[in-house]
């Protein structure tokens, strides 16, 4: 079936199966920052927005995506113009192996739409879907906060 | 990932979801938030129905209590401040413990509440409350309770082509307090145990106790003689133990790979007399 779907600002439409995954489809137009992690919405790394919600693509199902809005890490920024949040956790060294990044930008760029100016407790509430097995969170989370007050 | 779905549907209405229900019969695989679809791998299914887009995702009030869609998301739930009002906000916190954000994003409540599993957690804080879940079918609208609705597996308790669109749960008159509590391995993890108590007091003493237990079995069920003992009584600190250790003593649990049976038993006793104490501990008076 045709999927019409806005991907990072551009409308697109997707050929797809209804019934495949949407982290699979995504994944193979080239949006290869949504990592296939666990596949099973455990890990977060698959993590996008969906009309601004953080979801796992892992578990959407291709034809949830028609008409909807979905952002990716490639969305968010670039390298020469990173994203205020991609900027703070280089920043911060938020990044160690990067695996679990594009998702952890995600669910803290819908946080911060939401809520502006987080605490570190809601930083944590809202990246509670995201594994790092590097890290330890605690650069994250400084991260999140630094690309806060830079965004004020 | 659904291998052989070839269409996919998108109802405007309940009316339109149900007769594509008909017309497609067990072809048909509904579509909600999507969470459990997304992972199965039914190869008889052939057509999905995406009812995600028929409205019912509104959370409002009603007759002095509180209706919600069955298409509102779980973190809506979670962080709604009139919800938050209604027996303690036992329905708030059992949303809330639903997995991860990103996962309460997407599971609806009407998901959560008929794609059941053992473990869970807004089913409990249902027959906790005593609510009622609204049904539409071929034959029309019908509202069925909680108890009934969890007597069974909700599919057998739905008839073919039958939708659940959404719960009413009444406010309490009085002083009334809830609360939901669920024992976990991680923040995260399903739940080894989980219980919900909704209590009403008049006088000093209690004159309505509903206590629910969640993770346990295949279906979450009414601690009925933790309630009976609790009915009628002074709500002492002392009592609310010994209505948890009949929770424990009627709680016959299976042992899975989280828990064993020994060790789910006893945390049975423990969330179902926290649940008890918060609820005790929130007793608020309402006109």
């Amino acid at each position: 079936m045709d999927i019409h779907v806005t991907v990072n600002g551009r409308p697109e439409v997707w050929q797809a199966a209804p019934g495949e995954s949407a982290l699979e489809l995504i994944r193979r137009l080239g949006y290869t920052s949504v990592k296939r992690g666990c596949s099973q919405g455990d890990c977060g790394a698959c993590t996008i927005l969906v009309d601004g919600q953080a979801m796992r693509a892992c578990l959407l199902v291709a034809a949830q995506l028609e008409g909807r809005a979905v952002t990716t890490a490639e969305g968010l920024g670039s390298l020469d113009r990173p994203h205020p949040l991609q900027r703070a956790f280089v920043d911060a060294g938020a990044v160690q192996c990067g695996f679990c990044t594009p998702g952890m930008l995600l669910a803290s760029q819908a946080l911060l739409v939401e809520t502006p100016r987080p605490d570190a407790t809601a930083v944590r509430e809202a990246l509670d879907g995201n594994l790092c097995r590097c890290t330890g969170y605690k650069k994250i989370v400084e991260a999140v906060l630094l690309a806060a007050e830079r965004m004020a | 990932m659904i291998p052989n779905a070839k269409t996919c549907l998108y109802p405007k209405d309940p009316p339109q979801a149900v007769s594509l229900l008909q017309e497609h019969g067990k072809r048909a695989l509904i579509l909600a938030g999507g969470t459990t679809a997304a992972l199965s791998h039914d190869p008889e299914v052939e057509v999905l129905i995406d009812i995600s887009r028929m409205g019912c995702d509104a959370i409002e009030p009603q007759g002095g209590g509180w209706r919600v869609g069955c298409n509102v998301r779980l973190q809506r739930i979670a962080s709604h401040a009139g919800l938050a009002g209604l027996w303690g906000g036992v329905l708030s916190q059992a949303a809330a413990a639903v997995g991860s954000r990103p996962i309460r994003n997407a599971v609806t409540l009407g998901g959560n509440l008929v794609q059941i599993f053992r473990w869970s957690d807004t089913p409990v804080a249902l027959l906790a409350m005593g609510a009622r879940l609204e049904l539409l079918g071929p034959r029309g609208p019908r509202s069925v309770g909680a108890d009934e609705f969890y007597a069974r597996h909700p599919r057998q308790v739905l008839e073919p082509a039958e939708l659940l669109v959404a719960v009413q749960a009444a406010s309490p008159v009085g002083k009334a307090g809830g609360a939901f509590i669920k024992y976990a391995r991680t923040a995260v993890d399903l739940a080894v145990a989980d219980a919900a108590a909704c209590l009403r007091v008049e006088g000093g003493r209690c004159v309505e106790a509903r206590l629910a237990i969640g993770a346990t079995r295949a279906l979450p069920w009414r601690a009925s003689e933790a309630e009976a003992l609790l009915t009628g009584q002074a709500l002492t600190p002392a009592r609310l133990g010994e209505a948890a250790a009949l929770a424990r003593k009627a709680c016959k649990p299976v042992g899975d790979a989280r828990t064993d049976k020994a060790y789910r038993e006893r945390m049975v006793e423990v969330v179902a007399r926290r649940a008890l104490e918060r609820a005790v501990a929130n007793l608020q008076e309402r006109a």
